[in-house]
């Protein structure tokens, strides 16, 4: 459909470009006007043409007139052989003849008389007497020897011109009633109406393809600086922060450029300091993680060496051992996910991808976890396809993600049995972590992913999380462009989905496993 | 005899807590605090490991692991506060056998000094182990191409005799983390990477394009060709 891809092509562009707009409606509000003018000039020109013509046909008809009544009125013919021939001197004497301005004679008997028609009634050899309208003739006999005339159309060699028929009634002596018709060719006032006509319409397309380059000129030149202003603010929208509009002249586009560079000099400005804020953050952030570290570690080494002689200790002293071994440790957790998330911030992860088959990383992570959720009483039932599930993934994090998962749902499930499920499609492959316990609500659920936010701040920890775990997780899934979803109902459970693509840079459009997970199976079932 | 470690490291408190859990481990411990002067320590002390501060002031611990190991082939281990800078490979490569990231346990600390000053993996047989030009008497601890010496760390040795005491086997970088380095349970691959970067750099003719231990793509590491 080549019309059509035209027509898309012609109605895009002219959304797309301001210039095509305005030449387009230049162009066709001026054609509009000269057609307007050009008509008109059209119509007073032939008007004035046909009305100085038909004075004109009117007053040699008149005299045409006068002089064959004259003539048949002063003959002294007393045969009729006689006024035969008189009869036909007349048509020669008065008609003329050619292409141009032609003028035909008839003098045709009127109908209807008593006595019957013995001449000739004499007609120039081009003209056919039907082109006089019958309406015409009536009209003429009921005359009182007035000049009777009306338009017509001629058909000469083949083409039609106007022309007008002028009729009035003559007395002859021994024949009676006849009519006397004149029948003018207009061609020639025909001939310079088309020509002026045609001169308007030429004149006008060559006005009309001036005033379009002038508006194309004309806007481009207006429109030029704010394409311009258009493109630099495309670029500042993209990063390029220091790009500037051309400061030229005192006019109005002047005035634009100089205020759309301040506004860009202020934005400029502003990012950059945002920027060297923010890696000021996350560089502290980083330091401080680093520096905890060396202190840390003689802690840690103290607490084990104290711990490790717990026994010998007054039982109060002893539990101040353990609550310091403990909290030492969460301590240790808290300040790596803090370095984590703040490498993360830097933009300094990168991922170590390697072909990795699903199912035995989510055998890892369940390993590690397993005392834990031993110690919950809650049983993790596994859901996994036949055969390898291979992807591309840094193992080390996706296995830590499933494990935070596997930890959070060991956490919130209230000892229920927590169900682990892997899909496989050709694109993606997917894990769901689904628990039966406490749920969360809707705006609870939009705020899981946030640091150091708590379900319920009321809720006892018992697992000791960092408040970061599922922050990080999210990140680790972004370094794999991959989705990590939540469903959640309160008092129902939750279920986690992880869905990666198989191979970097892969796209997919759907996760392999349905969330919410389906409904739990019978135990028995599997 | 109990093993005698140098502990070089700036920080007062982390120096002294480290030489009580050594000393409670049975160890003798040597102290030094700066980056500068470390080297004489060490020719001083003549420890039989050092566990070296990879930040220190003066000079970092990656040049004093570059000094030392210029002169000897004493054990090595870094104290490293990153896992995931350049400091770790950075140390590797400077010749240390292995690193510990703080804040680390005693016990993590502990089994890794134990690790390094163990015999060696597989040194209990006699004799010498031949492969491709190169001969290894196992008791000597001495690597020979023909008449020619090639002074390896015991580190070194211990990856070298693992490949040829069983050659054409394919090891996965696993399996030599556990065999030489005595790690069970760590998927650092740096280590074995960088040390068999080290090692090759010493006996291939073209460590570019290995003859004696070549790598099998996805799968680890080999002695000999095919």
């Amino acid at each position: 459909m080549r019309f059509r891809g035209v027509a898309s092509w012609a109605i895009s562009l002219f959304r797309r470009y301001l210039q095509v707009r305005a030449v387009f409606s230049t162009v066709v509000i001026s054609g509009i006007a000269l057609a307007i003018v050009g008509g008109f000039l059209s119509y007073s020109i032939g008007g004035g043409l046909f009305s100085t013509r038909q004075a004109q046909v009117l007053a040699e008809s008149e005299r045409a007139v006068v002089e064959v009544q004259n003539t048949f009125s002063a003959s002294s013919v007393s045969n009729e052989v006689a006024l035969q021939s008189l009869m036909n001197t007349i048509v020669p004497s008065i008609e003329s003849t050619g292409t141009t301005n032609s003028r035909r004679v008839a003098l045709l008997r009127s109908p209807g008389q008593a006595t019957g028609q013995i001449l000739q009634s004499p007609i120039s050899a081009d003209l056919d007497p039907t082109v006089i309208p019958t309406a015409l003739r009536s009209k003429v006999r009921a005359s009182a020897g007035n000049l009777i005339y009306q338009s017509i159309a001629l058909r000469v060699a083949g083409a039609e011109h106007p022309g007008i028929v002028v009729g009035a009634p003559v007395q002859i002596p021994l024949a009676g009633s006849y009519e006397l018709y004149l029948v003018f060719d207009l061609n020639s006032e025909q001939q310079t109406l088309d020509f002026v006509q045609r001169t308007l319409v030429f004149g006008g397309l060559i006005l009309l393809l001036m005033i379009g380059a002038i508006s194309f000129f004309v806007t481009d030149w207006l429109v030029r600086p704010v394409r311009l202003a258009a493109e630099v603010s495309e670029q500042l929208a993209e990063g390029a922060l220091d790009r500037r509009l051309p400061e030229r002249g005192e006019d109005i586009i002047a005035i634009l450029a100089r205020s759309f560079n301040k506004m860009a000099q202020s934005l400029q400005s502003q990012i950059t300091q945002l920027a060297s804020l923010s890696k000021m953050q996350q560089r502290f952030v980083s330091d401080v993680s680093h520096e905890l570290r060396t202190p840390l570690t003689t802690i840690k080494l103290a607490g084990d060496m104290i711990f490790a002689g717990r026994e010998t200790l007054s039982p109060p002293v002893k539990r101040s051992a353990e609550l310091m071994h403990d909290q030492i440790e969460r301590f240790e957790a808290l300040l790596n996910d803090l370095l984590e998330i703040s490498r993360y911030d830097a933009g300094a992860v990168i991922a170590d991808l390697e072909m990795q088959d699903l199912n035995g990383v989510v055998g890892m992570a369940i390993a590690g976890i397993e005392p834990l959720a031993m110690s919950k009483g809650s049983e993790i039932l596994i859901e996994i396809p036949q055969g390898p599930v291979d992807a591309e993934m840094d193992s080390r994090r996706i296995e830590r993600l499933l494990r935070n998962l596997l930890a959070n749902a060991i956490e919130h499930g209230e000892g229920k049995p927590i169900r682990v499920a892997v899909g496989v499609s050709e694109s993606a492959v997917a894990v769901t972590v689904t628990d039966e316990g406490v749920g969360m609500t809707r705006a609870e659920v939009d705020r899981v992913f946030d640091r150091f936010w708590r379900a319920d701040p009321a809720r006892k920890r018992t697992t000791g999380g960092t408040g970061l775990g599922l922050a990080i997780s999210l990140e680790d899934t972004h370094l794999h462009d991959g989705w990590l979803q939540v469903w959640a109902k309160p008092n129902e459970g939750a279920s986690f989905r992880l869905t990666l693509p198989r191979r970097k840079g892969m796209v997919f459009t759907q996760s392999p496993l349905p969330l919410p997970p389906k409904k739990a199976k019978k135990k028995g079932d599997a | 005899m109990s093993h005698k470690i140098l502990v070089v490291d700036d920080d007062n408190a982390l120096r002294e807590m480290v030489g009580i859990v050594l000393e409670s481990e049975g160890f003798s411990v040597a102290f030094h605090d700066a980056g500068a002067g470390a080297l004489e320590r060490f020719n001083a002390e003549s420890p039989d490991l050092v566990l070296l501060d990879v930040m220190l002031p003066g000079k970092t611990g990656i040049e004093v692991c570059r000094e030392i190991r210029a002169v000897s082939g004493t054990p090595i281990i870094m104290l490293t506060a990153k896992t995931e800078s350049d400091d770790v490979v950075l140390g590797l490569e400077a010749g240390a056998d292995d690193y510990v990231v703080k804040p680390f346990d005693p016990g993590v600390l502990t089994a890794r000094i134990r690790a390094r000053l163990r015999p060696l993996a597989g040194a209990s047989a006699e004799g010498t182990v031949k492969i491709g030009p190169l001969t290894l008497d196992i008791e000597g601890h001495e690597v020979r191409r023909g008449a020619e010496k090639i002074s390896l760390t015991p580190l070194e040795f211990s990856l070298l005799l693992a490949l040829a005491q069983k050659p054409n086997l394919v090891f996965s970088r696993a399996m030599l983390l556990e065999k030489v380095w005595g790690y069970r349970h760590n998927d650092d691959t740096r280590l074995v990477n960088v040390h068999v970067q080290r090692l090759r750099s010493k006996i291939e003719d073209d460590p570019d394009n290995p003859k004696i231990v070549t790598t099998v793509r996805g799968v680890g590491y080999k002695a000999g060709q095919g």
